[in-house]
C-alpha cells in the first residue's frame, strides 16, 4: 500500500523477524530485518528507515538502549516497542522516552497494521509539513511588507496569536492571501507537526459540504460504499482551515458549531461520536457583521470562529508594496519559465502601481505572469498589461462599467473563466451569464 | 501469460469447495486442477497456542512447475509466530500459498452459511494467489488485493483485482 517507507525490525528471534517483515512486505513496505541492536545500528547506518519495530528483550544492547541510540542518528525515525506481557512495564518506561507506541506479543493482526499504517502516515505527513515550509518559505515574499506598512501589522498580529490555540477568522478581498496567512498561523503554532486541512466551503453544495466536513458511515447515501473519514477528523491534532466560511449554508454552520463546542463529530448516516482536536481558522471575504444583521449567518457560529481577528488590506490600500510583489513574481515566473527578463521599465511600474488591482495579489502575479509569457525585450513594457492598455474609462452607466471590468479582468485571466470568476468573486455560471448578455466571447 | 493453479488440499475440505474456487478463478488465472498434499500438519501444530504455524506449513507445499502456482486449501486454524492468525500466506513471487477457511467461517449457520464460506474463501485464495504471483496489497476496497484483518471485510472485496492490479500482473506474467 505504501512504498516509500521502510521497516526494520529488531528481534533477536528469527521466527518474529521473518513473520514480521512477510506480513509487512505484503503492504508494499520496504523491510528489513536485524537480529540485535548492533545489526540495527549498522543498517540504520547504512540504508536509513522510517520505523522501526523493536524487540525490549534482547541479549546484549535491549530495547531501551537501541531506542537512545536511535534517537542520537535518526531524531524522526519512529519506534515502536515489542514486548511480552511480563515486560509491560520496561515498554511503558519507552514510550516516556519517546516512542511512538507499544505492542504485546503476539500481535493482533489488525492492532499491529493500524499502527504501523499510523506511524507511516505520521512518517508522510512530517514529509509534507517540510514541503509546506519550504512552499510556505517561497510564498512568504508576497506578504512580506514595507516595514511599518499595512503588512507588517498584520504579520505581527500573526506571531502573537499563532502559538496559542484561539480560533482565528481571516478577512480580506478575495486574492489577498488569506489561505498564505492561515498557512503561516499553522506553520508558527505549536501545531505545526501536525496536518494544515484546507477545505473551500465556497465551493461545495451543502450536502456534499457536510460529507465533506464529517466523513460518512458505509451506506449513508447511495455512493457511498465504505467508510470516510472526514476533513475535521483528519485535521486531528492539526488545523482546520475552512475557506470562505461565509457562503456557508445554516444547517452546516449548526453542526460546525456543535463540533466545536463538543469537539465530539458525528459522521454522516451514523451514531458514535468521533472525539476532535484541532485548531481552527476561518476566511471569508464577506462582511460577517452584516451577514449577521441581515440573518444570513448564525451570531452565536460568528462569535465562535471570530475570537481573534485578521484583516487582509487590499492592494490598492498599500500600494508601496507593490514594486517589491512585482519584482517577487517577476523573478518567479522567469526562473520557472527559463526566461530572461531584466525587469519594468518605468512607465510599467508606473501602470501597476496605478492600477486598482480588485484581484488583488492573485490578479498581479496573474498580470506579470502574462507578461512574462508575452515579453519579446529584456524588461517588460506597459503595453503587456492588458488594464495599461485598455481605453480610458469612458463608461458612464453601471452596465458599461460592469461589462468594461469583466472584459479586463478576462483579458488578464487569457480569458480563463475560471480564474476570472475568482478574482470577481462570483460563480462561473454567473460569469457566464454576463459574458452572454453583453455579447464577451472568448477570443 | 496465462497461469494455471493447483489446488492443494490439505486435511478434510468441504465437498465442492475445490471445484467452487477453479470454477470462479479470473484472469490471469486459466483453471487448473484440484489435488491432495500429504503434510504433517502435527509437525508444524504449536501445542501451546494449539493453532498451526503457517510459514512451517507453506515449507512443505512445493514450487510448481512454470505457469503454474500451488496454492494449498485447509480448515486448520493458522497463525505467524508474531501474529495471532492468518487466513492464508504467500511467498510473494514464490508462486506458492496457503489459504484456511477456519476463520472465515460465518458466526451464523443457515442456509447462506455455505455459500457466504465459499465466496470468501474463493476471494481469499484469489487474493493469495496474487502475492504468490508477485502482487502486495492495494488500496482499492473491493480489489481482491486490498488487506482484509477480518471475515466481514472479505465480504467487501470481489474476487477479481482492479484494473491496477491487472495492468501490474501483465507486467509481472510478461
Amino acid at each position: 500500500m505504501t512504498t516509500a517507507v521502510r521497516i526494520l525490525v529488531v528481534d533477536d528471534e528469527q521466527h518474529v523477524r521473518n513473520s514480521l517483515a512477510t506480513w509487512f512486505r505484503e503492504d508494499g513496505y520496504e523491510v528489513a530485518t536485524a537480529a540485535s541492536g548492533k545489526e540495527a545500528l549498522a543498517a540504520l547506518a547504512r540504508e536509513g528507515t522510517n520505523i522501526l519495530l523493536v524487540d525490549i528483550k534482547m541479549p546484549g544492547m535491549d530495547g531501551l538502549e537501541l531506542q537512545r541510540k536511535v534517537r542520537e542518528l535518526a531524531p524522526d525515525a519512529t519506534i515502536i516497542i515489542m514486548t511480552a506481557y511480563a515486560s509491560v512495564e520496561t515498554a511503558v518506561q519507552a514510550l516516556k522516552e519517546g516512542a511512538y507506541d507499544y505492542i504485546v506479543k503476539p500481535f493482533d493482526p489488525e492492532e499491529v497494521s493500524r499502527l504501523v499504517r499510523k506511524a507511516a502516515e505520521r512518517y508522510s505527513l512530517l514529509a509534507e509539513n517540510r514541503a509546506l515550509r519550504e512552499r510556505l518559505a517561497d510564498a512568504l515574499p508576497t506578504l512580506v511588507a514595507t516595514p511599518g506598512g499595512a503588512m507588517a501589522s498584520v504579520l505581527e498580529l500573526v506571531d502573537r496569536v499563532a502559538p496559542t490555540d484561539t480560533s482565528v477568522l481571516i478577512t480580506g478581498e478575495s486574492g489577498t492571501g488569506k489561505e498564505l496567512v492561515a498557512r503561516l498561523v499553522h506553520a508558527k503554532s505549536n501545531r505545526r507537526f501536525g496536518p494544515f486541512v484546507a477545505v473551500n466551503c465556497g465551493a461545495l453544495a451543502e450536502g456534499v459540504l457536510e460529507s465533506e466536513l464529517f466523513g460518512h458511515e458505509r451506506g449513508a447515501f447511495t455512493g457511498a460504499v465504505a467508510r470516510r473519514r472526514g476533513k475535521v477528523e483528519l485535521a486531528d491534532e492539526g488545523t482546520l482551515f475552512l475557506d470562505e466560511i461565509g457562503d456557508v449554508s445554516p444547517k452546516v454552520q449548526v453542526d460546525m458549531l456543535r463540533v466545536l463546542q463538543e469537539r465530539v463529530l458525528t459522521r454522516v448516516g451514523g451514531n458514535a461520536g468521533v472525539p476532535v482536536n484541532f485548531r481552527l481558522v476561518t476566511a471569508t471575504h464577506r462582511d460577517l457583521e452584516e451577514e449577521v444583521a441581515a440573518d444570513r449567518f448564525r451570531e452565536d457560529f460568528y462569535f465562535r470562529i471570530n475570537v481573534f481577528t485578521i484583516h487582509l488590506p487590499a492592494l490598492r490600500e498599500r500600494p508601496e508594496d507593490i514594486p517589491i510583489l512585482a519584482q517577487h513574481f517577476l523573478k518567479q515566473f522567469t526562473s520557472q519559465m527559463s526566461r530572461r527578463v531584466a525587469g519594468f521599465s518605468a512607465d510599467a511600474m508606473a501602470a501597476l502601481v496605478a492600477y486598482p488591482w480588485p484581484g488583488n495579489v492573485r490578479e498581479l502575479a496573474n498580470a506579470v505572469e502574462r507578461a512574462v509569457v508575452m515579453c519579446r525585450g529584456d524588461q517588460i513594457e506597459a503595453k503587456l498589461f492588458p488594464f495599461a492598455a485598455a481605453p480610458p474609462a469612458s463608461e458612464s452607466s453601471l452596465a458599461a462599467v460592469e461589462e468594461a471590468h469583466i472584459r479586463r479582468v478576462l483579458a488578464s485571466c487569457s480569458y480563463n473563466v475560471a480564474g476570472a470568476a475568482r478574482i470577481l468573486e462570483v460563480d462561473r455560471v454567473t460569469l457566464y451569464n454576463k459574458m452572454k448578455k453583453y455579447g464577451i466571447e472568448r477570443p | 501469460m496465462p497461469v494455471r493453479v493447483r489446488l492443494l488440499a490439505l486435511g478434510e475440505v468441504p465437498p465442492r469447495l475445490a471445484e467452487a474456487v477453479l470454477g470462479r478463478l479470473p484472469p490471469p488465472y486459466l483453471g487448473g486442477e484440484a489435488g491432495r498434499l500429504d503434510v504433517s500438519l502435527e509437525r508444524c501444530y504449536d501445542r501451546q497456542r494449539a493453532q498451526v504455524d503457517a510459514a512451517c506449513l507453506i515449507e512443505q507445499v512445493a514450487a510448481p512447475e512454470p505457469g503454474w502456482v500451488a496454492m494449498g486449501l485447509t480448515g486448520v486454524d493458522l497463525f505467524m509466530p508474531a501474529l495471532t492468525y492468518v487466513f492464508g500466506i504467500s511467498a510473494i513471487g514464490g508462486r506458492r500459498g496457503i489459504v484456511s477457511w477456519f476463520r472465515l467461517r460465518p458466526e451464523e449457520s443457515g442456509p447462506t452459511a455455505g455459500p457466504l464460506l465459499a465466496r470468501r474463501v474463493i476471494t481469499e485464495v484469489v487474493h493469495e494467489l496474487g502475492h504468490a504471483v508477485g502482487l502486495v496489497h492495494c488500496v482499492v476496497p473491493d480489489c481482491a488485493m486490498h488487506r482484509s484483518l477480518w471475515p466481514e471485510g472479505v465480504d467487501l472485496k470481489r474476487a477479481e483485482y482492479c484494473p491496477a492490479c491487472l495492468a501490474t500482473l501483465s507486467t509481472l506474467l510478461g
